[in-house]
């Protein structure tokens, strides 16, 4: 299947927009009001989504006219392209959005023709397959691993390098036990956050020069 | 900008095709995929997290009301989505120089494309089929795709060392942990903000 690789699942929504002539502000300057004004670190709506690697929302205009002699041609609708890469399957993750992020949902999907709202799960769920298109060839340069274990994994690299500083020249005994303190800590230290926030800025740049 | 977030850019772009010549691209998207090597280019270059290429027939853009206009379209459409690592310049200058056999055999089949090489036509006709994305989500902002690699193996070689620790006497853990740390050199450093370029 072209829309995954490996454990994650590259999914390519289009939901067309509604028109109506009669508002001041058109649906879709409504949406990119408000996509513009969203929090796109820790408080992003798909950082709540945890399982979310990146994910896009895109108003579509129009396709492009690339000069003669090819056709010029217009679309009938503006439509909402949302592109998600996430761990897992596709009926837990839009399950998901409508029970975790359904205000979010709501307020971008409300623009957009015929959608059922999230109170109804299966709806939401069958409204958005509708909307899918299948990915004819999917990229993952790493796929074998879960968001989870890839913050793990970033956590580790950073928290060792300051690890090895403080513990060079030390006696066997004392890095040995040092070692096993430190890995425990890691195990339980709270996972870095999703979407990141200041605190990871670079470390290096902040430190006193000796 | 919103096309970035942290390390990452979005580019999206979309290109007309006669739908005759869609099969032979699903077709290419079809070999590309079943035979792993041929990715090798797009490994190698290793500054993509995630791309993907979709086919949409004329005929198959949603339509979800008889109050939403059906399409009438001659062309089907080729739609991109990339997620990588540096700035425009340097993505389509490695794109042209590093896998322009394989671009030029996903583009041929969309109408005017001019060619990877020369650049600056290529880059031309990217700029015209491109268009902006209005949100952009990045779980880890600040790793690039390099990082990322580099964080698994340090949490592979990490694991392993933590394993055994515990039954090796501590001249042992300390030859040990000097091989650790030789091994993990190369991976060590810390993420942060993305250099400023265009």
């Amino acid at each position: 299947m072209a829309n995954v690789s490996g454990s994650t699942y590259g999914l390519t929504i289009l939901s067309p927009i509604k028109e109506d002539n009669q508002l001041d502000l058109c649906h879709s300057m409504e949406l990119r009001w408000y996509l513009s004004q969203l929090p796109r670190d820790h408080r992003s709506p798909f950082a709540q989504l945890s399982d979310t690697y990146l994910a896009r929302l895109v108003v579509m205009d129009d396709v492009v006219f690339v000069g003669h002699p090819a056709c010029e041609e217009h679309l009938k609708s503006r439509y909402l392209v949302f592109e998600t890469n996430f761990d897992g399957g596709l009926d837990h993750y839009l399950t998901r959005m409508a029970q975790e992020t359904g205000e979010f949902v709501n307020a971008v999907w409300q623009h957009c023709v015929g959608f059922p709202g999230t109170e109804d799960l299966n709806k939401f769920i069958e409204y958005m397959k509708r909307c899918q298109i299948e990915t004819t060839f999917f990229f993952a340069d790493v796929n074998d691993q879960t968001v989870e274990s890839t913050l793990n994994a970033l956590k580790t690299q950073a928290a060792l390098a300051a690890f090895m500083e403080r513990h060079q020249g030390c006696k066997a005994g004392e890095l040995q036990r040092a070692f096993g303190s430190f890995a425990m800590s890691l195990r339980q230290a709270p996972p870095l956050p999703r979407g990141g926030d200041e605190s990871r800025d670079i470390r290096q740049d902040r430190r006193g020069h000796d | 900008m919103t096309n970035i977030n942290g390390k990452a850019y979005s580019m999206n772009a979309i290109t007309p095709m006669k739908p005759w010549k869609t099969p032979f691209l699903k077709l290419f998207f079809f070999i590309l995929g079943a035979v792993k090597p041929l990715q090798k280019d797009l490994k190698n270059l290793s500054f993509i997290h995630f791309a993907r290429w979709v086919c949409i027939a004329r005929d198959g853009f949603p339509r979800l009301a008889d109050s939403q206009p059906a399409e009438e379209l001659k062309y089907d459409y080729l739609l991109f989505f990339s997620n990588f690592n540096g700035t425009w310049n340097q993505y389509i200058d490695a794109f042209s120089a590093v896998l322009y056999r394989g671009l030029d055999l996903i583009w041929r089949w969309s109408e005017k494309y001019p060619g990877s090489q020369p650049v600056t036509a290529f880059k031309r006709y990217i700029s015209l089929v491109q268009f902006d994305t209005d949100y952009y989500y990045n779980v880890y902002p600040h790793a690039a795709t390099n990082d990322v690699k580099a964080a698994i193996r340090v949490q592979r070689a990490f694991d392993e060392l933590a394993k055994k620790s515990e039954s090796l006497t501590p001249e042992e853990f300390q030859k040990e942990w000097l091989t650790f740390q030789v091994q993990v050199a190369p991976d060590l450093g810390a993420t942060g903000i993305a250099p400023v370029g265009t």
